[in-house]
């Protein structure tokens, strides 16, 4: 798997190749050139409409090693997208074009846009070395200017982002980037930023290498004067939209939706994606700075076809039909997994693994900052929660919901990732109703109803309701049926709260839920979304909302945390803020110790392994990838390097 | 006649003010917002949205101000611009969003209304005439088989049907080829090719209702004392039929024109988005999910005032068609 990967000394191989065969004299070399891109790119570049090769990809191309073998150039790969607001059906597979990119192991990054790093001792100043000779895929040279663009200009602009995204913001202060020369950029940061090249390469460290300066200034007050036409012509109130419209962001669908708009992607928008469309194309970016290990200009295959689907069931119908050629979005659930790999031949595709990043399929978060007294006292003692856990029988949970495809689990780093934890993971996953009666009972929680059920000391019943969105998780739903069943049995009375995705937020950013359920996080990228260890998401870590918000906004918002969760907090951001990646397993390994002690989430089953499915004629898809928000797959498996066969 | 248009085309203007109000209140009335929609979709993907990146999305969308401001600005624009504002999802003016889709959506719904018609009308008149005969049970009895298969199901398994065992495609309104190619009389044969299945799909489901509306109606008018003096004057059976009790018996048809015009835009919704329809149901739908106020609202107008006209359209209709129907 990791010969997709690159070290350092093949890719100045491949840059000298590259370098000698430009400074080469053309004419008799043109039939060998022709091999080493697409025929439709070499016959403009004949009839003298597109520069040479050698003048597109620049002096220093990332070399990719492909999957597989003697590709070919090609064909169209299909795929399909859910109504409007699935942009990111379409990021996951081209827009993640960062300064550094995923190793397949999800464990390190790579050189990406940036050929190379410096990283002061420090961890505050990062320094990037371009690729000398790169283009947009307009043709127009890509350099510092368009970073400190895009930074200076664009995020940190207080019209068109009112403040910066947060990662760019670091000890309360946002970034300082200067061009050093044409090719080196230069971040500075008030504090200590250890994640910072980890985020270069997820969706949302995009930034960098979204906005073409000659392209997007022309939306920009500060570089064009004159927008009043231009806001007129667009019916926009003002510069930010028309900005937004033409150059759009990283997650909003108007991204997708301007074909003029230059980009470093390896295809480009044909057909836009915009409210009427029913389909999206891309189509081949001539200027694509990535080559094979022979030379061959990436991307093998000629263009994109995004079908888009209002129901996911006609796009399952598609699928097991044979009809798209790369799909794992929106299908890839347990319950479509027989019917899919059922009708695999007659629809002449395979499958593929997905490695879940989830650490849990379902975390259940008893809000232990509840608003009512006596609910925050039941719920946010850990002995109850722990009869809680020891009342679930997380087997049965396993054989009917998950079809015997996971094991019990609590939370935490998945066993194959290095910083695994036995405790964190395995605690009070035996169903023991004997010990949690009992336990229950010296809580003083002994007294019953007619009905069986527990009364609490001030003979209410024990009782809570808890949320979770069908629509979204039909699974967690089943699995809250059982478990519901489960606690009856030790006298507990559960009310499930079935509820839109909405409700769901906007009663989370009340503090109204007893409590409620989200799959866990964290399996695979544990520094990235620690929200199941402590009180860091303000909207994840569901058992203590307002102490993440009180993390969140730096103490002004929010509750004040009890010890045990300052001291994780002091734990975390001295991890994050180092690039040592063994100090920052020792620094999260304490983080973890205080989270199985405290014990305030509960596991079910750990998060069952997906999968995709790829035509047989896709050759180049790896086996198997992770599958997660910061390594948008299939992107990091670099799709520029799939082919068709014959 | 002119006295009476005039004073109904008056009254529809604080109607749909009124509307306007009703439907603006409707779509916020959800808990949340666009951007709640907008960040809760994304962690659908457990994609996740930078905090103050949504709180800005809120602010520059105007979502943070009250209801009442929210509306004059949507509907000042409207009223004094012609500006139906620009649609939160897609950046992109509302009127083009909804005129893009309203040309295919006018075919689809017209040719399943005249479908329905064109089945139940003479299939109503038959069970009445032969009440109780072999033909009627056999009709009636498909007819209710029709009304009891929800449409989306039998959508489903058509398709399924299609692409298991047939390898054939049957979604959407265009094969591959043609979706965007410029109009020509390939693309009208392979857009007819194509409109067959969900159209006999959406007649199949409305023509139950229609015979039996049809055969009470006949019913009702058959034994009337002047078909018997028709009949008696020696017009044949067959004039006779279309000439009087049909006339009569279409009248409720006729006064519930009004109701089906909306239907044109929300109709179809559900088998449409099955089977991937480019056609107006999905996005209206797509729009109330996801809080998109500017596009729901424009449509939910749009959807009233057609209801209106065809108010008005059935009362004139009406009036010409049946003689004792007076206006004062």
């Amino acid at each position: 798997m990791d010969n997709i990967g690159l070290n350092r000394r093949r890719l100045f191989q491949g840059a000298a190749a590259i370098a000698l065969a430009g400074s080469l004299p053309t004419e008799p070399r043109a039939q060998a050139v022709a091999a080493r891109e697409a025929p439709e790119l070499s016959t403009l570049v004949q009839q003298n409409r597109l520069p040479s090769l050698a003048e597109r990809v620049g002096t220093a191309p990332l070399v990719v090693t492909p999957n597989e073998q003697n590709p070919r150039y090609g064909g169209t790969l299909r795929r399909g997208l859910r109504g409007g607001s699935d942009h990111n059906g379409i990021l996951r597979l081209v827009g993640n074009q960062g300064l550094t990119r995923w190793n397949m192991e999800f464990t390190d990054v790579l050189p990406g846009v940036a050929q190379s790093w410096d990283v002061s001792a420090d961890s505050k100043i990062f320094t990037f070395r371009l690729r000398p000779g790169m283009r947009w895929s307009d043709g127009a040279p890509f350099t510092a200017d368009d970073i400190l663009f895009s930074i200076n200009d664009c995020i940190l602009n207080s019209e068109l982002y009112r403040s910066p995204p947060s990662l760019w913001v670091i000890d309360g202060q946002p970034v300082r980037c200067e061009k050093v020369d044409d090719t080196t950029v230069r971040f500075t940061f008030a504090g200590p930023y250890g994640l910072f090249l980890q985020q270069m390469a997820t969706p949302l460290g995009q930034h960098p290498t979204l906005f073409a300066k000659h392209y997007c200034s022309r939306f920009h007050p500060k570089y064009n004067n004159d927008l009043a036409a231009q806001l007129r012509a667009a019916n926009v109130s003002d510069w930010a939209q028309l900005f937004r419209q033409r150059c759009g962001d990283i997650e909003i669908p108007s991204r997708w939706s301007n074909p003029e708009k230059p980009t470093l992607e390896p295809w480009v928008i044909e057909e836009p994606y915009q409210g009427g469309a029913t389909r999206v194309t891309m189509k081949r970016n001539p200027f694509f700075w990535q080559v094979d290990t022979a030379g061959r200009q990436l991307p093998y295959i000629d263009r994109l076809n995004f079908q888009i689907y209002q129901d996911v069931e006609s796009l399952m119908l598609d699928v097991i039909g044979g009809r798209l050629d790369l799909q794992e979005r929106h299908i890839d659930t347990l319950a479509n997994k027989p019917v899919v790999s059922q009708n695999q031949q007659r629809g002449g595709y395979r499958m593929f693994e997905t490695v879940a990043s989830l650490s849990n399929s379902m975390t259940i978060y008893p809000n232990i900052t509840h608003k009512d007294p006596k609910l925050r006292e039941m719920l946010g003692n850990k002995d109850f929660r722990r009869a809680l856990s020891l009342g679930i029988n997380r087997a049965e949970i396993v054989d009917i919901v998950y079809l015997g495809q996971s094991e019990p689990w609590q939370i935490g780093p998945r066993p194959t990732h290095p910083w695994y934890h036995e405790k964190l993971a395995r605690q009070f996953t035996d169903h023991d109703q004997a010990e949690a009666n009992r336990i229950l009972d010296r809580l003083g929680y002994n007294r019953r109803d007619a009905q069986r059920f527990r009364l609490r000391p001030d003979g209410q019943r024990v009782f809570f309701t808890i949320d979770v969105i069908t629509a979204l998780y039909p699974d967690n739903n089943d699995a809250l049926e059982l478990i519901k069943r489960h606690w009856e049995e030790i006298g507990i009375d559960l009310k499930i709260n079935a509820i839109d995705r909405s409700l769901y937020y906007t009663r989370g950013d009340n503090n109204d839920p007893d409590m409620a359920v989200w799959p866990g996080p964290g399996g695979l990228e544990p520094m990235l979304d620690p929200r199941d260890y402590f009180a860091q998401h303000p909207q994840g870590t569901r058992y203590a909302i307002p102490w993440a918000v009180w993390y969140a906004s730096g103490g002004k918002d929010g509750m004040e945390p009890p010890d045990h969760q300052k001291e994780r907090m002091r734990l975390y951001d001295a991890a994050r803020s180092t690039a040592d990646t063994a100090e920052q397993g020792r620094l999260m390994k304490q983080v973890f110790d205080i989270a199985a002690e405290q014990f305030e989430c509960l596991g079910v089953a750990m998060a069952p392994n997906t999968f995709g499915v790829a035509s047989n004629r896709l050759r180049g898809v790896p086996a198997s990838m992770p599958n997660s928000w910061s390594w948008p797959h299939p992107a990091p498996s670099l799709p520029q390097q799939f082919f068709f066969t014959g | 006649m002119a006295g009476f248009i005039l004073r109904r085309v008056l009254w529809m203007i604080p109607s749909l003010l009124a509307v306007s109000f009703l439907a603006f209140f409707l779509i916020q009335l959800p808990p949340g917002d666009y951007v709640t929609t907008y960040v809760a979709t994304l962690a659908a993907s457990n994609e996740i949205v930078d905090q103050r990146t949504a709180a800005e999305l809120r602010d520059r969308f105007g979502l943070n101000q009250p209801f009442i401001v929210q509306y004059w600005l949507w509907i000042s624009g409207i009223l004094l611009r012609g500006d139906f504002g620009l649609s939160f999802e897609w950046q992109q003016p509302v009127s083009g969003l909804i005129w893009e889709r309203m040309g295919l959506t006018l075919l689809l719904t017209t040719s399943t209304l005249l479908l329905t018609w064109a089945i139940a009308l003479p299939i109503g008149v038959l069970s009445a005439v032969r009440q109780y005969s072999f033909a009627d049970y056999v009709f009636t009895f498909i007819a209710f088989l029709g009304l009891a298969i929800p449409s989306f199901l039998l959508a489903l398994v058509l398709m399924y049907v299609a692409v298991v065992y047939l390898g054939q495609d049957v979604s959407g309104l265009f094969s591959e080829a043609y979706q965007t190619a410029p109009w020509s009389l390939a693309k009208v044969q392979d857009l007819l090719a194509h409109l067959w299945v969900p159209v006999t799909i959406l007649a199949v489901n409305g023509t139950a209702g229609l015979i039996r509306v049809m055969r009470a109606n006949m019913l009702d008018e058959l034994h009337r004392p002047y078909v018997v003096t028709a009949r008696a004057k020696g017009l044949s059976e067959f004039r006779l039929l279309l000439k009087y009790p049909v006339r009569l018996a279409i009248n409720p048809l006729v006064s519930t024109i009004g109701w089906m015009l909306p239907q044109l835009i929300s109709g179809a919704t559900i088998v449409a988005v099955v089977m991937s329809l480019p056609i107006a149901g999905p996005l209206l739908l797509q729009a109330l999910m996801a809080q998109d106020m500017y596009l729901a609202g424009a449509f939910l107008l749009l959807m009233c005032t057609l209801t209106l006209v065809g108010m008005l359209l059935s009362d004139i209709l009406l009036a010409l068609i049946d003689p004792r129907i007076r206006f004062d």
